[in-house]
């Protein structure tokens, strides 16, 4: 496509001021507003998620918009021993970091051989692992019920690991898969001269350059389950088993019963969000690009 | 300009590499290669077990069970196409499937326009980055936690209702039977459309901005230039998104559930999906689980992200254009 067009004649191309006034069309005079506007939404929600937990209930719907007189930092306290919030975390901790370290574990390795080792049912693998990308976690939510029970893993943490990392395996095997792809051979092929056996070859030379991709896996594995609902609410059952946000769904019944305390729940709220929103501030970009990565290319 | 149809995303290019790596010629046939080939399996049977007992399995499962009728113990009945026949009698379920491709259409339809319209503002606006991260943040939210704040904001004597009071606008029942399922979709669509934002930003900053300024020269006008350059060049990430907003707008559940749910209880059935109404079925029908039909609205699921990601396809295929 021609850019410079000499046809055009030099008069009629406007100067810098001119053009830069072009720019501010209508659109773009409602747009920028518009786009800070709704940015402003986001910071403004959680802001006041921030504030609102540390206020009393009263407070939270008289005087939504001010700042607190005194901070109730007893929400917190209620939150994460009445609300078992604690407990609750102590497990999510446990079933999160347990999940994205055997995902990872498992779905290297088989990324490894389907990007680098070439047989013919690669690409039958690989599309299978990519179709249950397409998988609704229903479909194979009641066999795997009775399933698990016959194995007594149901109401169990590694039970729910194991459905997690069975669910995450289609994600990571299809990322990692690319990830490996892009690796270059040569490192591989002059290990293998040097006389490294392939297994070696592999866990020493591959995964190391892999770094990168295992651990955007791990991260976007641990955001994804931090606050996973579905699965737990079929296969956890009771109070000393449950994640954070089984606690979530807790809290508000409690509610029902013991009267509202919008302060508590805020607080429970706040403690599930924000380790999520320190992980953002950390790790922002790798986040956005991990999640977004095979869409544009 | 060319046109090819050969240029496809993503996929493409990590498997044309590895083509040239095992290559027609030298290394195939090499001891190395027959060395790691004795590694394959060992490599990849521990994922592909677990995936397949796991997951896969009991998905080929369910479809099996949607023709049968069972109780989650004892022995089956086939039933042939029973379910599926009272599905469609049931007017819960046809309401949820309605509700389901409300999801889809509405309040997809409504994600993709603000995030087109987002993506032509953010391309050449000051402090793009940071608009795109703060956009960004609400789809790594947990669904629980954004519901309960979405249901919060809108309710009575919420902040919302205390803005709309305060403008003189005529006072609403947002989490009224008649407002609830919107107040949902437009929480839905709050929450994605950073993400397609992000994915639709990445692809035009790809399109070399000679192409703008060019229009600009020749006096086109924001539309314009939306319709001629930025459209044309994106369109087959436009097709990505729109599979990907099928699949996830299918699953939709955490959502409507911590949102429209009294606590512990199942919403009303009035905001339900289909995925709502696969697990009530199954876990909350407060008598005998009923896994037959639960098993054959699973299907249905199923099935729709299928039929729709085929049509996608078909629609969304033509020339792409390499720039």
């Amino acid at each position: 496509m021609a850019v410079a067009s000499p046809g055009r004649s030099p008069g009629r191309s406007p100067g810098p001021l001119a053009r830069r006034l072009r720019r501010l069309t209508t659109g773009r005079l409602l747009g920028v507003p518009l786009v800070w506007l709704f940015a402003a939404f986001n910071v403004f929600v959680a802001l006041w998620l921030l504030l609102s937990s540390v206020k009393t209930s009263d407070a939270i719907f008289s005087s939504p918009w001010r700042l607190p007189h005194t901070l109730k930092w007893g929400n917190y306290a209620r939150a994460w021993t009445s609300g078992q919030f604690g407990h609750a975390a102590l497990n999510t901790v446990v079933v999160v970091g347990g999940t994205a370290l055997i995902t990872v574990l498992l779905a290297a390795p088989a990324a490894y051989a389907l990007s680098r080792i070439t047989t013919r049912i690669n690409s039958v693998l690989t599309l299978s692992f990519a179709l249950g990308l397409g998988i609704p976690a229903q479909m194979a939510m009641l066999p795997l019920f009775v399933f698990m029970n016959r194995l007594e893993l149901v109401n169990s943490l590694f039970g729910l690991i194991v459905v997690y990392v069975a669910t995450s395996l289609p994600f990571a095997v299809f990322f990692l898969t690319g990830f490996f792809a892009t690796l270059p051979v040569e490192l591989e092929e002059a290990a293998a001269l040097d006389g490294a056996t392939p297994l070696r070859t592999f866990w020493q030379i591959m995964l190391p350059m892999a770094r990168g991709g295992l651990v955007t896996v791990l991260i976007l594995n641990i955001i994804q389950h931090w606050g996973e609902t579905v699965f737990a609410l079929v296969f956890i059952q009771t109070t000393d088993h449950q994640t954070l946000s089984l606690a979530l769904l807790g809290f508000l019944q409690q509610m029902q019963y013991n009267g509202a305390d919008w302060g508590g729940l805020f607080a429970g709220v706040a403690l599930v969000v924000l380790p999520v929103l320190a992980c953002y501030v950390w790790l922002g970009r790798r986040i956005i690009e991990g999640m977004t990565v095979g869409s544009v290319k | 300009m060319t046109a090819t149809d050969t240029l496809r995303p993503g996929r493409a290019a990590p498997a044309a590499r590895r083509r040239t790596t095992a290559g027609p010629g030298g290394i195939r046939h090499s001891p190395l290669t027959a060395r790691r080939r004795k590694l394959f399996w060992p490599l990849v049977l521990p994922a592909a077990a677990v995936y397949v007992v796991f997951f896969a399995g009991p998905s080929l499962f369910t479809l099996w069970l949607s023709l049968n009728k069972w109780a989650g113990a004892g022995p089956m009945t086939f039933t042939g196409l029973d379910n599926y026949r009272r599905l469609l009698q049931d007017p819960t379920f046809r309401h949820s499937f309605t509700n389901t491709l409300w999801i889809i259409f509405g309040a997809g339809g409504l994600t993709f326009l603000v995030s087109f319209g987002l993506t032509m503002v953010l391309r050449d606006m000051k402090g793009r980055k940071a608009a795109r991260s703060i956009l960004f943040f609400p789809n790594i939210v947990p669904s629980v936690v954004i519901a309960i704040l979405w249901g919060f904001l809108f309710q009575q004597g919420g902040p919302v209702d205390s803005v709309t009071k305060g403008t003189g606008l005529p006072a609403t029942n947002w989490l009224g039977q008649e407002n609830l399922f919107k107040v949902i979709m437009i929480g839905l669509v709050w929450t994605s459309t950073g993400f397609y934002t992000t994915i639709l930003m990445a692809a035009v900053d790809q399109i070399p901005p000679e192409l703008y300024e060019d229009c600009e020269l020749a006096g086109a006008n924001a539309l314009q230039k939306f319709r001629h350059v930025t459209l044309p060049l994106m369109w087959d990430v436009v097709g990505v998104c729109a599979v990907l907003w099928t699949i996830s707008a299918v699953k939709v559940f955490e959502f409507i559930y911590a949102f429209a749910g009294a606590a512990g209880q199942m919403p009303d059935t009035g905001v339900w999906n289909t995925a709502l109404y696969t697990y009530g079925e199954a876990f909350a029908s407060g008598g005998v689980p009923r896994y037959g039909s639960a098993a054959a609205s699973a299907v249905v699921m199923l099935a729709l992200v299928g039929v729709l990601v085929v049509l996608i396809r078909r629609f969304m295929r033509r020339d792409s254009v390499q720039y």
